[in-house]
Formats: C-alpha cells, sequence, structure tokens
C-alpha cells in the first residue's frame, strides 16, 4: 500500500505540471477549452493526491506505527502541494479567474518535485513527535504556508501582467483584493500553527518559547505580514507595493520553510528528515 | 492615525507619534529584522566563545549589544515596550469612537438624503410598500428603524436595519490580545523559574539546577522509582518513561509516569520528561594490602572509608575497555588515599585478570553497577494561562475582526406622481462592501417581487 502510495504520488506530481501546462495555454490562447480540461484536471489530480494521502496514512497503521501523515519533511511537502491546489480551486470557484492557475499551479508541483527527492519512507515517531498538538500544527502551519503562497501567486501574476498601469481596473483591483484576502487566510492560520506549536512545546520541552531559529523565523513571518495587513491603512500602500510586500513575505515564508533547515540548526531539526 | 492640520502642542504630537499606524508598521518591521540576527548568531554561548570566534573588535561589539542573548538584551525589549505603547495610546485614540458609532441610535438622522444605490418606483402609496420593506429588511439584517417625514404632499417613510456593529471591536479585541500575551510573559519572567534536575532510578532529591547552574530547592522530594525506555522494532526509541513519586515531609504524596509529551503537576510546578542517560553506581572493589584482602562498595562522587583505614573514590569508569590481547573487561579509574598518606591514582581491572600493579596496594574491581538516570526539565510558570487567554482572544478576535462586518442598510420610500412611491435604497458598511451590494440587490429584488 505504500507502494501504491508514492507511485500515486509521482504521478501526481507530474499530473501538475500537466495541468500547469493547460492553464498556461489557456492564458496564452484564451480558448475555453484549455481552461475546462485544466479544471477537470486539477480535480481528479486532487483526488488522487488525497488518495495517495490516505493510503499512506493507512500503511502507516498497518505497518503497526501509526500516525498521521504530517511528520517529516516528505509528508509535509506532500500536504503542502495539496493544500495550494485545494486553495487555489477554492479562489477559482469564487472568482472563476483561471489565469490564477498558471502561476498557482506550478507552485503545487514544485513543492511536490522536491518531495520526489527525498526519502518517502514511512518511519516510526520518535517520542516527541506523539501528539496531536503536532498534528494540528502541522495542519495549520501548511493551510497558512499554502494561502501565502498562493498570495504570492497572484502576486506575481500582478506584476508581471502590469496591472498598476490599469490599477482602478475591475481586474487589477480583484487581485489586489485578492493578494489581501489570502494573505488574511495565511495570517490566521500561521497564528494557529504558531499557537498549536507554542502549546505542543510546552507539553514537550516545558517553554512555549525559546526563540530557537524555527520559531523564531516563522516569528518573522508573522510580523511581515502584520505589518503589511496594517499597510493598506497607510496611503499608497495598494497594488503594487502590496505584491510585491506578498512576494517578500513568501520569501520569508520559503526561509523558514527550508532555509532554516539547511542553514540554522535548532529544535525542529529532525523534520530535515537527516538527523 | 490624526493628521491634525493646526498646531499641536508637544504633548499632542508625542501622542500622535504613538497614535500612529506608520509607527506600528515601522516597529513590525523593525522587531522582523532584528530578530533575524539573532537566528544567525549563536545565542547564550560562554562570552569567551564571541571573542575567539569574531576577534576583540567584533565580539566585543556583539557582547556590548547583547547579540549573544539579544532576545532579552536591553534594546530588544524596548522595541517591544514601544509596540505595546504604541498599541495602548492607538486604541484609547480610536476607541470612544468606535464605541460611538456602535451606540449611536439608528433612530439619528434617519430622514436624511442619501445617494442611493438602487432607485425605482412602485405602484401605491409608501405605506402599501412598508410592509414589503420591513419584511425583507427585518429577513436580511434584524431589527428594524423606521421613522415617517413629511415630502411632496404626502408622507413618506425611512426604514434602517443594521448588523454587526459590535464586529468593530474585533480588531481592539486582536490588540489587546497581544498586550495579554505580553503580560503573561511578563508575568512568566518574573515569578516564575525553570530548571533541570537529572535523578538516578532509586535516588531521591530536593533540589533543582536552574540556568545559571544555581540551585533552587523545591520545598519536596521527588524519587525516580523506575526507568524505562521501550522501542520499535527496527530499535529506533519509542518512548522512554520516568515511573516518579513525589514526596511531602518524607510520605508519598503524588505518583506519576511521565513521558515525553505528558508532564506531570505537583505543587503548581510542571515536570517533562527531557533526557536520560546511564551513569555509573556502586563500584565493588577487592582490596588486598598488607597480606590482607577485603572487598568495599564505592559510591560515585566522593570518598568512601575503607575498613581498616584510608579512603577510595571513583574517577571514571568503563563498562567494556578493549585493550587486544592484554586486556578486555570493565575498567576504573580510582583514587586512593592510605591512611596519612598521599593520594594515589589506581588504574582497576576486571578481578582474576592479569594485568600487573605496582605498589603498596592492589585494587581490583568486583562488580560496576551503571544505573539508568533521568532528565526532568523543571518548570513553574504563574503566566502561561494569560498567553493561553491571549492566544485564543487573538484567534477569536482576528474572526471577528477579518470576517465580520457592520452592515447598514437604508429604504427609503417617498410619495411620487400619480400615487406611486419611489423607492432608494442606500446602505453602508465598513468592509465587505461585496456582501452589502448583495444584501441591497436582493432587497431591491425583493420589493420590486411584490410590484
Ligand atoms: C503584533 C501586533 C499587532 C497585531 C497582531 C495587529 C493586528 C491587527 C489586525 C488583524 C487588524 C485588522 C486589519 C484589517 O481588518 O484589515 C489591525 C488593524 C489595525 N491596527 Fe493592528 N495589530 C498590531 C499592532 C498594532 C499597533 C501597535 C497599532 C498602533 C497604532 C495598530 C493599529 C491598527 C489600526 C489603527 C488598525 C485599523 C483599525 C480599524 O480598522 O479601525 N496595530 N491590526
Amino acid at each position: 500500500m505504500e507502494a501504491i502510495s508514492n507511485t500515486m504520488l509521482v504521478a501526481v506530481t507530474f499530473a501538475y505540471l500537466g495541468v500547469s501546462v493547460l492553464y498556461l495555454c489557456n492564458m496564452v490562447f484564451k480558448r475555453g477549452f484549455f481552461g475546462r480540461a485544466a479544471t477537470i484536471f486539477t480535480w481528479l489530480t486532487l483526488a488522487a493526491h488525497t488518495t495517495a494521502i490516505i493510503l499512506r496514512w493507512v500503511a502507516s497503521y498497518e505497518q503497526g506505527i501509526g500516525h498521521a501523515p504530517f511528520s517529516n519533511l516528505f509528508e509535509s511537502l506532500v500536504f503542502f502541494g495539496w493544500t495550494i491546489a485545494v486553495i487555489y480551486l477554492f479562489i477559482e470557484g469564487k472568482t472563476r479567474l483561471k489565469q490564477i492557475g498558471a502561476f498557482a499551479i506550478p507552485l503545487a508541483f514544485f513543492a511536490m518535485l522536491y518531495a520526489l527527492k527525498l526519502d518517502p519512507g514511512i518511519k516510526p515517531l520518535m517520542p516527541a513527535l506523539k501528539s496531536n498538538w503536532l498534528i494540528a500544527h502541522v495542519i495549520t502551519c501548511f493551510l497558512g504556508y499554502a494561502g501565502f503562497a498562493v498570495s504570492a501567486a497572484l502576486s506575481f501574476m500582478y506584476l508581471l501582467t502590469k496591472q498598476e498601469q490599469t490599477a482602478g481596473s475591475r481586474r487589477a483591483l480583484t487581485l489586489d483584493q485578492l493578494i489581501y484576502e489570502t494573505v488574511v487566510v495565511g495570517f490566521i492560520l500561521l497564528t494557529a500553527g504558531i499557537v498549536t506549536g507554542s502549546i505542543w512545546a510546552n507539553s514537550a520541552w516545558g517553554t512555549y518559547w525559546q526563540w530557537d531559529p524555527k520559531e523564531t523565523w516563522s516569528l518573522i513571518t508573522w510580523l511581515v505580514y502584520a505589518a503589511l495587513l496594517h499597510s493598506r491603512y497607510m496611503r499608497g500602500w495598494q497594488g503594487r507595493r502590496l505584491a510585491w510586500f506578498s512576494l517578500i513575505g513568501f520569501g520569508c515564508v520559503l526561509f523558514t520553510y527550508f532555509g532554516v533547515n539547511l542553514l540554522l540548526s535548532g529544535l525542529h531539526s529532525y523534520a530535515t528528515g537527516k538527523t | 492615525m490624526s493628521e491634525t492640520p493646526s498646531p499641536a502642542s508637544p504633548g499632542e504630537r508625542v501622542w500622535n507619534f504613538f497614535a500612529s499606524v506608520k509607527l506600528s508598521f515601522a516597529l513590525l518591521l523593525i522587531l522582523a529584522a532584528t530578530s533575524v540576527a539573532g537566528t544567525l548568531l549563536p545565542q547564550k554561548e560562554p562570552a569567551q566563545l564571541y571573542l575567539e570566534q569574531f576577534g576583540p573588535t567584533w565580539g566585543g561589539l556583539i557582547l556590548g549589544l547583547g547579540l549573544d542573548d539579544m532576545y532579552h538584551a536591553l534594546w530588544f525589549l524596548l522595541i517591544m515596550s514601544l509596540l505595546a505603547a504604541n498599541l495602548v495610546i492607538c486604541s484609547l485614540n480610536r476607541l470612544p469612537g468606535a464605541l460611538k458609532i456602535i451606540r449611536k441610535d439608528p433612530a439619528v438622522d434617519l430622514d436624511k438624503k442619501r445617494s442611493p444605490a438602487h432607485g425605482f418606483t412602485l405602484a401605491g402609496t409608501p405605506a402599501a410598500s412598508a410592509e414589503t420593506a420591513r419584511r425583507a429588511l427585518a429577513k436580511a439584517l434584524g431589527k428594524v428603524w423606521e421613522k415617517p417625514f413629511q415630502a411632496g404632499g404626502g408622507q413618506g417613510l425611512v426604514l434602517l436595519s443594521q448588523k454587526g456593529a459590535w464586529s468593530r471591536l474585533g480588531v481592539y479585541v486582536v490588540h489587546f490580545s497581544v498586550l495579554v500575551i505580553f503580560a503573561g510573559a511578563m508575568v512568566g519572567n518574573l515569578f516564575g523559574f525553570s530548571g533541570m534536575v537529572t535523578i538516578n532510578q532509586g535516588q531521591t532529591v530536593d533540589h533543582i539546577m536552574q540556568e545559571r547552574g544555581q540551585e533552587k530547592l523545591l520545598g519536596f522530594e521527588l524519587r525516580l522509582d523506575k526507568f524505562t525506555i521501550s522501542r520499535y522494532p527496527n530499535g529506533m526509541i519509542s518512548e522512554f518513561r520516568s515511573d516518579v513519586t513525589f514526596l511531602q515531609n518524607g510520605r508519598e504524596a503524588q505518583k506519576n509516569s511521565l513521558v515525553v509529551n505528558d508532564p506531570a503537576v505537583f505543587e503548581g510546578i510542571d515536570f517533562y520528561q527531557s533526557s536520560y542517560g546511564q551513569r555509573p553506581g556502586l563500584v565493588t572493589v577487592r582490596v588486598s594490602r598488607d597480606g590482607q584482602t577485603f572487598d568495599a562498595k564505592l559510591e560515585p562522587g566522593r570518598w568512601n572509608p575503607l575498613p581498616g583505614g584510608g579512603q577510595a573514590g571513583v574517577v571514571e569508569v568503563h563498562q567494556n575497555v578493549n585493550m587486544g590481547q592484554m586486556y578486555s573487561g570493565p575498567l576504573a579509574r580510582l583514587a586512593y588515599q592510605p591512611e596519612g598518606g598521599e593520594p594515589l591514582a589506581i588504574t582497576a581491572f576486571k578481578a582474576g585478570n592479569r594485568m600487573p600493579q605496582r605498589g603498596p596496594v592492589k585494587i581490583e574491581l568486583v562488580d560496576l553497577e551503571i544505573v539508568p538516570y533521568s532528565g526532568l526539565q523543571v518548570k513553574y510558570d504563574p503566566g502561561v494561562w494569560l498567553i493561553w487567554v491571549g492566544c485564543s482572544l487573538m484567534v477569536i478576535g482576528f474572526f471577528i475582526a477579518f470576517y465580520l462586518s457592520h452592515q447598514k442598510v437604508w429604504v427609503r420610500l417617498e410619495p411620487a406622481k400619480g400615487g406611486r412611491t419611489r423607492v432608494e435604497i442606500s446602505g453602508a458598511a465598513n468592509k465587505n462592501r461585496l456582501k452589502l451590494e448583495k444584501i441591497m440587490e436582493r432587497l431591491a429584488g425583493a420589493m420590486r417581487g411584490g410590484e
């Protein structure tokens, strides 16, 4: 079952690549056919992706080391890709703006591609990781990261298509609003992620906050986005500046997620799967 | 926020500075930027290390700025205090205005003319349309206020309904929650303590070691009854567990099984399973001197008097050393001091071995006891509940601030020519205008449907 799940994940990864191409065609050729096909295939890919995650979950129980599949870098990347797809489809359903897919779905593909480079083996949990708070922590953090990722995709789209030149247009205003709203979703979930993480740390290590690099970087990310949320109460921070801000915020997310593990050390080092 | 054009007194200027969103924007980013430093520089290392690694100039600067423990450095706390002051003053500045809007009597200004989002005429008098408007408004928003007025030779009517006025307080809940979290951290720092204790299996302790190596008496005792490690089939550790007993005045008061993620609490103090290991216990030696041979038990960490005079101590033990053909087995480095003589270092091997030992005394190992020990993190934090209250408030506040809004909709019914009624629908919302537009659209639809 673990093998089936892993094979499915490989297929899902390349399906995201295919879907990205479809969305790109939709944007470039402006034919409804590509857009419809892209949406259908994204839904199918997401279904397969979900199935693979559930199979992995079941497989861990069959191996007698049952735990939710959110325990190491491989599993978190797979979940990250999944959440990006979910949030994107939600936005597509709400706004019907399929161009966004050309920017968001590639992120799901890259997350999965990175996962494929790692060891996919299901490992038993070390004692500190046995906690329901940890599961809540991982789920909320990654949903939040995915919110920021989609926001960054929107920002990239905003800047690439030079929306600031028609900043008053309906399209530009919608994008502007979507950038902000996805940041809000990400911010609430990141906050919940930091809180559940502290609750877990408090029960595992006896302190809710230790300023270890991963914790601190998640706080840095949080502060940057908190500043972004306040920027809209200052004149002139909509549009292009907001888009750049969101991209910088996402840079912090990426550093929190990858950079800290690769470059700095700390409590969370077990999450790299290398220690 | 407020940028008053009239010349402001210095006091006002300070107040306005602290009430501004620009300041909080800057402070949030400054906190973010400075926090980076502490993740790049190793924290809380001995001062010597910084001087060696970075040289006297840079190392001195790091120490001088407190960058070796920057999250507790005075200047970092100062930025946080500025943020707190910013929050308090900003809230004091704006809260009265917000409360005024929330408490505003809907009947005031009810018949003021507003620019309508939808305008159309219906057959019949205003009174005839009023019932439909009332019902539709009540359904969309709740309680309805109304006020008649005279216009165009007939009687008109304005209706108003609003929802979520109190949601304007969401932002204040969020901002207050930040202060609650700050307060919780301060209470913990001022009145709490934390430390470590390691206990051998079977041992009882009455104090812990705090961060800077100070001892702290607990006021009760703690005994490690048993330490167990369980493993997965592949050999990875699945759990380590300490069975402990808390003793009050020498009497057993409470028993707990401590595992990682499941701490125990006694007298408000939390005990967390954090590490484990093995330590030498009693070392049994066979001493031969002056033609006599006897066994003695040595306890590590102190001088043990020997029968017939003199004393011995354990310096270091190895469960198994391998010296090739010469020797393999346990080994202990001991200190031996004959009565009235100088101390000697002696290496003791397993009894019956062929290793030569010179000197006036021969000491061999009979038994080496290895006892497991458990490392516990100990913490007393009277502020932690404030942290959780603050976190909960923050998340609740986010939902109110981001997803609820104050929506107001007016319906103005005015007599028009030919016995008809002019209907004007207008609205106001502090955010989520999309929702407001939908409400007004539905309202217009409902009223026209009655035509
Ligand atoms: C860590 C600290 C802070 C957090 C987490 C925070 C969070 C928030 C949130 C979530 C909002 C709502 C944003 C929206 O609805 O778009 C907000 C609005 C606001 N914040 Fe903060 N804030 C913080 C610090 C501050 C500070 C120090 C000030 C001081 C001036 C401030 C002033 C404001 C103002 C004026 C608003 C707009 C309120 C309104 O809509 O009437 N914030 N803040």
